[in-house]
């Protein structure tokens, strides 16, 4: 236990220097293209970070994690647009939301085996996106949310202004990861760990392996539906695509290219995915064939993820 | 002092202007950059492709000219592959990293909304080139101060081809009338805007049948069968594109052209490229056609940019060369390239183009265009594809439109 604290103080410790950095940052040099890319990978870090806690913490491969990461867009950007709350409260309301669907969306899917569970989370997917396609009068349908986030001040912050966005974006994000590194490590992070091994030897332990991963499963798609909240701050808005299974699959990349066995792997490989796309965007039209080869590198190559293969290639040079 | 020249002063020279010459290059060039983003891959990538072709025949034309404000022009171009999310991204970057002044956005609809929201908080002049939403502009909440429109409108578009239907469909007697266009946001609601003002003039128009396909569906054949089922007078389709051309072709096979009369916007040359026999006397829209205004500016036009790309141009391909002009205009005029000096420039402003149905297109204060050439006519399977064009009348579009206006709570 005492161990655990420690670690738990060396990882707030090391949250904070990084925070603090990113924050001195703008000080230093503003670039807005670097303040553009820590908003947009703040939200991404968040959401395959969450989904690892599925994967690579439980060993539940969901398909269909992008539907929280966009209901938590389109509740967070409804709220902002039909009510008079203000940003936070909107905000944490849109989490809770989103976590109360996962619930619900888990409580089906959880008890089913590893490729029943990735198919059933595909389909609840599906079944959110055509809802947001379908109910037009509420989402806009494939047109998407319009007309932009009002009221977009959060204590003296201007959410408007790109630099306080890229701040508040930093602080959540951090916040965000942090908590999620926490409930890895407590001992409910192990036991998710324990039946990611051997889920029989678990359930002989008297650990009741559905609540256990219903748990997960709740956790993981508020925190994706907080990743959302911040994308939908980003387009001042919330579109179809951001509930689409490819969006669902960007994470699962991400994840795999950053690492599984690694906290940060996911956030290393959002970064990674994100600056590849930006580089590419810049040289080729023919992006998708570049990421897939950069990806059969990545998976051919070095056969695990960047953060993975970095910890696997050190270990075996200490000895 | 010698005036010996040592190996280290070669040296340190030549560091130090190795050093500084980007920011010499940067200085001699001094191109304005103008950042262009669209839909350049995928099934509708001929929605970017035949915008850029077009930009690039405008970008030669006003660098020969002396380019804006002295300067040489460069247009960067962006893939957002459509997606909303990429779109604002882009237009960010275009703006922020890549040094672009100005930004020609030639979105579909649900990633120029994204774009507008950007360019709200940029403060850069962007004009929107092919999105045909309305609300994009007509909507105060919506509408930002530094993005117009260049492009036709959904409701212009309605009311003149109301106008034209209604009195076709009275002098053929078309009473029963069915609809087949795409099942999304445009296809539904374009077709509910059409019928509304459709009834407005044939108020004893019945719809009996109505068909939803699917975007990008390859099959039609049930869509098809359903609609000769019905036996309807007539047929309105809002497809386009691929699917247009896709239902045309099968529709030839069961003889569908033979037991209805069909009406369609939507019809452009790559359409009429891709249709095996155009049936003769579909009513059809002009998107862009180099008979219509029947001028030799427009002609001269279409023929151009056939030679240069060997294919015919798009709708998609004047409303980005008339962005251009109204860009060259603006800047002449506001002698400046900022967002508000732009927006008051633009704002109100007309321009001599090919492309306008009197040789004019206007600004109108809301941030879009009107003037532009609208007519109706109907098909023949060869050149010029669509004859008999008569030109919708402005002045009862305008009329319409406002109330549409009203209506939505607008003004």
């Amino acid at each position: 236990m005492k161990g655990n604290r420690r670690s738990g103080t060396r990882e707030t410790a090391i949250a904070a220097v990084a925070l603090l950095i990113v924050l001195v940052v703008p000080f230093v040099h503003r670039s807005p293209a670097f303040e553009d890319f820590v908003i947009r990978l703040s939200s991404m870090a968040l959401f395959a970070t969450s989904l690892n806690l599925l994967v690579g913490n439980t060993g539940m491969v969901s398909f269909g994690h992008g539907m929280f990461y966009g209901l938590g867009a389109y509740a967070f950007a409804l709220m902002m647009q039909m009510t008079e709350l203000s940003l936070p409260v909107a905000a944490m309301l849109a989490v809770l939301f989103t976590t109360v669907a996962a619930l619900c969306v888990g409580a089906i899917c959880v008890r089913l085996s590893t490729d029943y569970f990735a198919f059933i989370t595909l389909a609840f997917q599906m079944l959110i996106y055509s809802v947001i396609i379908s109910w037009q009068s509420l989402t806009g349908g494939d047109q998407g949310l319009r007309g932009g986030l009002p009221r977009r001040e959060i204590f003296g912050f201007d959410l408007a202004s790109q630099l306080h966005l890229y701040q508040c974006c930093a602080v959540v994000a951090v916040l965000g990861l942090l908590a999620l590194r926490h409930i890895s490590a407590s001992p409910f992070g192990q036991t998710l760990r324990m039946i990611r091994d051997n889920e029989s030897r678990t359930g002989f332990l008297g650990v009741v392996l559905w609540r256990a991963r219903l748990w997960a499963f709740t956790i993981a798609g508020g925190f994706a539906g907080l990743g959302g909240v911040l994308a939908a701050l980003f387009v001042s808005g919330a579109y179809p695509e951001l509930a689409d299974w490819p969006n669902s699959g960007q994470a699962i990349f991400a994840v795999m290219l950053g690492g599984i066995n690694s906290f940060l792997g996911p956030v290393l490989g959002a970064a990674i995915l994100l600056a590849l796309n930006d580089a590419v965007a810049r040289v080729t039209e023919y992006q998708g064939l570049v990421l897939g080869i950069v990806i059969l590198i990545f998976a051919l190559g070095l056969r695990r993820g960047v953060l993975d293969f970095l910890r696997v290639a050190w270990s075996k040079d200490s000895q | 002092m010698s005036a010996v020249i040592t190996r280290r002063t070669v040296l340190a020279a030549g560091t130090a202007s190795l050093l500084a010459a980007p920011w010499v290059a940067r200085a001699q060039a001094n191109t304005l950059r103008i950042g262009m983003q669209s839909i350049l891959s995928g099934p509708i990538a001929l929605l970017g492709t035949s915008s850029r072709n077009a930009l690039m025949m405008e970008q030669d034309r006003i660098n020969a000219a002396g380019g804006f404000l002295g300067r040489q022009i460069e247009i960067v171009y962006r893939d957002s592959k459509g997606q909303p999310q990429e779109a604002a991204r882009i237009a960010r970057e275009l703006v922020n990293s890549s040094g672009c002044e100005l930004l020609i956005d030639a979105e579909a609809s649900s990633a120029s909304f994204a774009v507008q929201e950007v360019v709200r908080s940029l403060d850069v002049a962007c004009i929107h080139t092919n999105s045909e939403t309305s609300s994009l502009t007509a909507d105060p909440k919506i509408r930002a101060p530094t993005a117009f429109r260049v492009a036709r409108q959904g409701v212009h578009d309605a009311v003149a081809g109301s106008i034209y239907l209604a009195e076709y469909a009275s002098a053929k007697k078309l009473n029963k009338w069915a609809t087949c266009s795409p099942d999304y946001a445009y296809g539904r609601d374009t077709t509910a805007q059409y019928l509304q003002f459709f009834k407005q003039f044939k108020p004893d128009l019945e719809v009996i049948t109505e068909a939803w396909p699917k975007l990008g569906q390859p099959d039609f054949t049930e869509v098809i069968t359903k609609l000769i089922q019905a036996k309807p007078q007539a047929l309105f389709t809002l497809l386009y594109a691929g699917d247009l051309s896709a239902f045309v072709n099968q529709g030839n096979i069961y003889a569908l052209f033979a037991q209805m009369a069909v009406a369609t916007p939507n019809v452009d040359y790559p359409v009429l490229a891709a249709i095996k026999n155009l049936p003769a006397g579909i009513q059809s829209a002009t998107r862009y056609l180099e008979t219509f205004p029947d001028t030799p500016a427009n002609k001269e036009w279409g023929q151009a940019y056939f030679k240069k790309w060997n294919e015919r141009p798009t709708n998609w391909s004047w409303q980005n060369t008339v962005a251009m002009q109204f860009y060259e205009q603006a800047i002449k005029k506001a002698n400046a390239l900022d967002g508000k000096a732009l927006a008051a420039a633009l704002s109100g402003m007309r321009i001599y183009t090919p492309f306008g149905v009197d040789g004019t297109i206007t600004m109108r204060d809301d941030h879009t265009t009107i003037g532009y050439a609208i007519g109706w006519g109907q098909t023949i399977p060869k050149e010029p594809f669509i004859v008999d064009v008569k030109a919708a009348d402005w002045g009862k579009i305008i009329e319409l439109e406002t109330e549409w206006k009203k209506q939505q709570r607008y003004i």
